[in-house]
């Protein structure tokens, strides 16, 4: 179903053509001190496309995404979420683009320990002011989309890996971002319940219609998206 | 609710702080009371000491105000008693029919129990219960010695008989009729008891003692003579307008006869005030001390929540959570224990007032003026200081924590390990230098002069603050250096991975030691200048006093709450065949050309050779000024007149304005104030008084010293006498109750910093989390855990030890040559206990040891 940094053929589940990507990423440059780590990224995600992002450590993966959802400032290039220009934003504006368009996975969870799993789905739309009642609604419906409603009420403490990462999920896409950044997100799973995991991931994005850009070294977690990119050295391979 | 707690910002925080931080609360309950807790004993600490030194010092006022109203003007003597010969000269002023005048006269009475011991200090008012009875003032009060108006005539200038206080009576068992026993001037005094004053709706204070003028003057053998002569505005609502005051003002000083002074009631309660004044703002800045040190504590505290929630604080910025919503959410829990601590530390306060009251009050007895303690009140101004101090300082702790936890990077770049801690500054030494070289600066700074004579040394407090913050900054380094030597000789794994983490030298390691440092800076200072100031007056006891015996008035107050020997009593006491000599000291207070000071009355032959001085300048060292009275004068006068090298001075006393020129300055630790002393027929003719307020006696070689005193204790049961060794005991008494609230607050800021260490472990072991997990995977054994940490806490003690020891040295010089001096005027010798210093030391380490030790193993059990 995958190929290698080409575009699936057309299928069910392929995104549609877009006049904005929810993601694009042009001639992106980053150094630390002397060493270039990222020397000239290109990579587009159209609205409601998964893609795999793959590469060996030191390739470059953890630095791109940080630069993706503006933790790291890129030292030249362009990085547009939903047309926005993340690179031309000032810190407070790069707050409020992770806080509206970007969603993230981690692979640890990352959950709020004193938060319950509801509260913890409702936090986002907090951050962006949601009323009380859209929130619980909309968190509602996430946590039952992804199975957990029945542990609501519990805190991060009493669930397990496979449930924390299910809230995480819930929590990533409460303000229908147009993207979501999955940083390994099975890396911390057994295989069993990252599949069940990747099928969430897979179910929401087409559900909400949501990008989703995967860093992972598991080929097999590859297979939900529609196309694979490899990163090499700070490059992004050329398609075999 | 103001608009902008609805703002983006404020609604984050506001959802950060219910639904994060109060829960936090919730699992550590424990932890957070402990944080209010120290704001509360902060915030108790300098409300109480305030409630307690003004209840302590408030009862020095105009003591028959609770008879007669409150007065509105007083005419006084420039000096010393207003004689009756100088009252004719008010009669225009008496005919005026808008004030009535009250002449008073007041002094002390100890009442004595039946074998003899001096029960309590009472204040012997003598009034004109005539003219009292007649004030409008008084009518309202109805208290029962008015009804007995109508037979005035049955008690005028009969045996003497005095009203007391209810609450007296009650606590003594007195009745009308009985017999109170008690001493004057060294005479005992059978006094009945007429009435009692006061009750639950009109309370008078517990130690008035009222007597009819004439009667009070015999007891007090002063016959002839009233302190002061109050004026009461018969139209009270005229009160209420400055303008009809002003006009009132302005007539009876136009009628004042020469020779008198004219004040507002309220400038003598003023003056009073200004009195205490240097006391009271000591106790205020040692009170501060101790909130600063708790400051530390609640950052330390807010710093371990900080670091122990990192991980949270980083996933809330990969939420977007920004900047300015974390700091705001960590000073909102700031806010939030600084103002439950304070509303807390406002009810210990009271409670601390309370306890500490009647030390305080014993304090101002001996050293300043009689007084007695009223009743704890807390004001507005109490509550708004309280509130405002413990909140503010909570603020001021949670600011560096706040601001690390604003730094905290997203959960992706904190998982990569790649973040460094955010009190980076703290490594570098530019603020604490900056802080020292400000603090040298002050140095430069003269005394603040306060109303009343005393002076504040501003620029020595600043000097010491600036010192000892800049030089804790630097003095992480100490760790460093240390650190690294030891590194050298390290063996074993545990104690090099210690020591390589200490020579590391992170802003937390840094921050410990700082804390540490500035306790161990205070404890040091502080016990340098209480046992320097201890061996001083000890050298000064050895030196000044030679004598076998010391004669003085039996009272249940201080060295001010005298009256005097009757002159006929001194010479009995004088006189008896086994003395020799006889050094009697006469004193009055008198005015300066700032404030007051003392003026005495010796026989300056004496004082020139058999009565053993410290001289700062010999007799005869400093050449006289012409037209001037000769004078020794003490160091405390010299400094504060600015007499060290000679000149002149003009006194305000009973007989006019005289000048006196110094031609010897001695040691005296007596009185902040200054006093210098004449010839004593001299003193007799400026002050028109004949009362001594002590004598020395030098026995016949061979006199067995007890004998004569257990004989003139019998004849004069009135008056107290000691031999030099009891004179000693006495004097150091006082002195250690003069620093009980130094050593009590010295305890409290070490044990603050103690607890500050063990907290800023926590935060260090917290933080390095990663490490300690990795070190049991690979299997380090759990004796090896707790030695490294063990020696991580040993090595801050230490280093925070040496520095503190240094910076303590500093601040024992700056407080024995600065401050003392410019507070007091006096020269102290310098006295290091090096045992003390020592046992400090070796306590820290093997504290530093076990909290590390203890903590270090508390995070291993907590490890996956």
């Amino acid at each position: 179903m995958t190929t290698t940094a080409t575009r699936s053929a057309p299928e069910p589940n392929d995104p549609p053509d877009g006049t904005t990507g929810a993601l694009a990423v042009n001639q992106l440059r980053k150094s630390y001190g002397a060493v270039e780590v990222l020397h000239g990224v290109d990579l587009d995600v159209q609205p409601g496309e998964r893609v795999a992002l793959m590469g060996p450590s030191g390739s470059g993966k953890s630095t791109l995404l940080n630069c993706i959802c503006g933790i790291e400032p890129a030292d030249a290039g362009q990085i547009l979420i939903s047309g926005a220009d993340l690179t031309k934003m000032n810190a407070a504006e790069l707050e409020r683009t992770r806080r509206e368009s970007i969603g993230y996975v981690f692979q640890s969870f990352h959950l709020l320990p004193t938060l319950t799993a509801r509260e913890n789905v409702e936090f986002p739309g907090q951050l962006i002011g949601l009323a009380a009642r859209e929130r619980r609604e909309r968190a509602g419906a996430l946590l039952d989309q992804v199975g957990m409603s029945h542990r609501a009420e519990h805190l991060p403490d009493a669930l397990s890996g496979g449930e924390r990462q299910r809230v995480a999920l819930a929590r990533a896409v409460m303000n229908s971002p147009r993207l979501v950044l999955a940083d390994e997100p099975t890396g911390s799973l057994d295989s069993v319940i990252g599949d069940q995991v990747l099928e969430l991931l897979q179910t929401i994005s087409d559900e909400l219609n949501i990008a989703l850009l995967l860093v992972t070294h598991d080929t097999d977690c590859a297979r939900i998206c529609h196309r694979t990119v490899r990163l090499h050295d700070g490059r992004i391979a050329k398609p075999d | 609710m103001p608009s902008f707690v609805s703002s983006p910002i404020w609604r984050v925080a506001f959802a950060l702080l219910t639904k994060s931080t109060l829960r936090h609360w919730g699992q550590a309950k424990g932890s957070y009371l402990l944080i209010i807790a120290i704001v509360a004993l902060g915030v108790g600490s300098l409300n109480g000491i305030r409630q307690a030194s003004r209840a302590a010092t408030a009862n020095f006022g105009l003591f028959n105000e609770a008879i007669s109203g409150r007065s509105d003007f007083l005419i006084e003597a420039p000096a010393g008693p207003i004689r009756e010969t100088q009252l004719p000269g008010l009669a225009p002023l008496s005919r005026q029919p808008d004030w009535h005048l009250l002449p008073v006269i007041e002094g002390p009475f100890t009442q004595v129990s039946a074998d003899g011991e001096p029960q309590r200090l009472l204040r012997l008012i003598g009034l004109d219960l005539v003219a009292v009875a007649n004030l409008p003032t008084f009518i309202d009060r109805e208290f029962a010695f008015g009804q007995a108006e109508s037979r005035w005539n049955d008690w005028v200038g009969a045996a003497p008989r005095v009203w007391i206080s209810s609450s007296l009576a009650a606590d003594s068992g007195l009745k009308v009729g009985d017999s109170l026993r008690g001493a004057v001037g060294g005479r005992m005094h059978e006094l009945e008891v007429a009435g009692m004053l006061g009750d639950a709706d009109n309370p008078v204070p517990e130690d008035l003692l009222i007597a009819d003028l004439p009667a009070a003057q015999a007891i007090l053998t002063r016959v002839g003579e009233i302190d002061r002569i109050e004026a009461v505005v018969n139209d009270r609502a005229a009160r209420q307008s400055p303008a009809r005051m002003a006009e009132i003002e302005d007539r009876v000083r136009a009628l004042l006869p020469e020779g008198l002074v004219f004040r507002a009631a309220a400038e003598r309660i003023a003056e009073r005030a200004d009195m205490t004044a240097a006391f009271r703002l000591n106790l205020t800045i040692l009170s501060l001390i101790a909130i600063l040190v708790g400051a530390y504590l609640i950052l330390q505290a807010l710093d371990t929540a900080v670091v122990r929630r990192r991980a949270e604080l980083a996933t809330l910025k990969s939420l977007g959570v920004g900047q300015r919503a974390l700091f705001l959410t960590l000073m909102l829990e700031s806010l939030l224990i600084g103002t439950l601590g304070s509303i807390l530390g406002l009810g210990v306060g009271v409670l601390l007032a309370s306890g500490a009251v009647h030390l305080l009050a014993d304090t101002v007895n001996a050293l300043y003026f009689a007084t007695s303690v009223e009743a704890i009140r807390m004001s507005g101004v109490d509550i708004a200081t309280g509130l405002a101090v413990g909140i503010g300082f909570s603020l001021f702790a949670g600011l560096l924590p706040a601001r690390d936890a604003m730094f905290t990077p997203p959960a992706q770049i904190l998982s990569r390990g790649d973040w460094s801690p955010g009190f980076v500054w703290l490594r570098r030494p530019w603020t604490g230098l900056a802080l020292v070289g400000a603090g040298l600066l002050c140095l430069l700074l003269p005394p603040l002069p306060l109303a009343g004579g005393a002076r504040l040394p501003l620029g020595g407090f600043l000097a010491a603050g600036c010192g000892i913050i800049g030089a804790a900054l630097l003095s992480g380094q100490t760790l460093v250096w240390i650190a690294r030597a030891c590194q050298r000789v390290a063996v074993g794994a545990a104690t090099k991975l210690a020591l390589s983490r200490l020579a590391d030298g992170s802003s937390r390691h840094r921050l410990a030691v700082a804390g540490l440092v500035v306790a161990v800076a205070m404890v040091t200072g502080m016990v340098q200048m209480v046992g320097s100031f201890r061996v001083s007056i000890e050298r000064w006891f050895d030196v000044r006093f030679q004598a076998e015996l010391y004669v003085s008035e039996r009272t249940a107050g201080g060295a001010s709450a005298v009256n005097g020997i009757a002159p006929e009593v001194l010479q009995a006491v004088t006189t008896g065949p086994a003395v020799t000599f006889a050094d009697t000291l006469y004193i009055s207070p008198v005015g300066a050309p700032s404030g007051r000071t003392y003026l005495g009355g010796v026989d300056l032959g004496a004082w020139s050779g058999r009565v053993a001085q410290i001289w700062i300048k010999d007799p005869g060292a400093l050449a006289p000024a012409a037209d001037a009275q000769p004078a020794f004068i003490s160091e405390t006068f010299a400094r504060r007149f600015d007499l060290m090298e000679g000149g002149k001075i003009t006194l305000a006393t009973p007989t006019g304005s005289r000048d006196v020129t110094p031609i010897g300055i001695y040691a005296d630790y007596g009185n902040e104030f200054g006093s210098a002393v004449i010839a004593a027929e001299v003193w007799k003719q400026w002050i028109q008084a004949d009362r001594a307020i002590n004598t020395s006696l030098y026995l016949q070689p061979g006199t067995d010293a007890n004998v004569v005193r257990d004989a003139l204790r019998l004849r004069f049961p009135g008056l107290e006498i000691r031999n030099a060794q009891e004179l000693r005991t006495l004097a150091l008494g006082i002195f250690e109750q003069t620093f009980r609230v130094t050593s009590a607050l010295n305890g409290i800021g070490l044990t603050v910093a103690i607890v500050g260490l063990a907290l800023g472990l926590f935060s260090l072991f917290a933080e390095s989390a990663g490490t300690w997990a990795t070190l049991r995977r690979i299997g380090f054994p759990a004796k090896s855990f707790a030695l490294t940490a063990g020696v991580e806490g040993a090595g801050i003690a230490l280093a925070a030890w040496l520095s503190g020891t240094f910076v303590g040295l500093c601040l024992g010089w700056l407080l024995i040559y600065v401050i003392n001096v410019q507070s007091f005027g006096w020269t102290l010798v310098w006295h290091l206990p090096v045992g003390a210093f020592l046992g400090l030391g070796a306590s820290l380490v093997v504290f530093g040891f076990l909290a590390g030790a203890l903590t270090g193993a508390w995070h291993r059990r907590g490890l996956s």
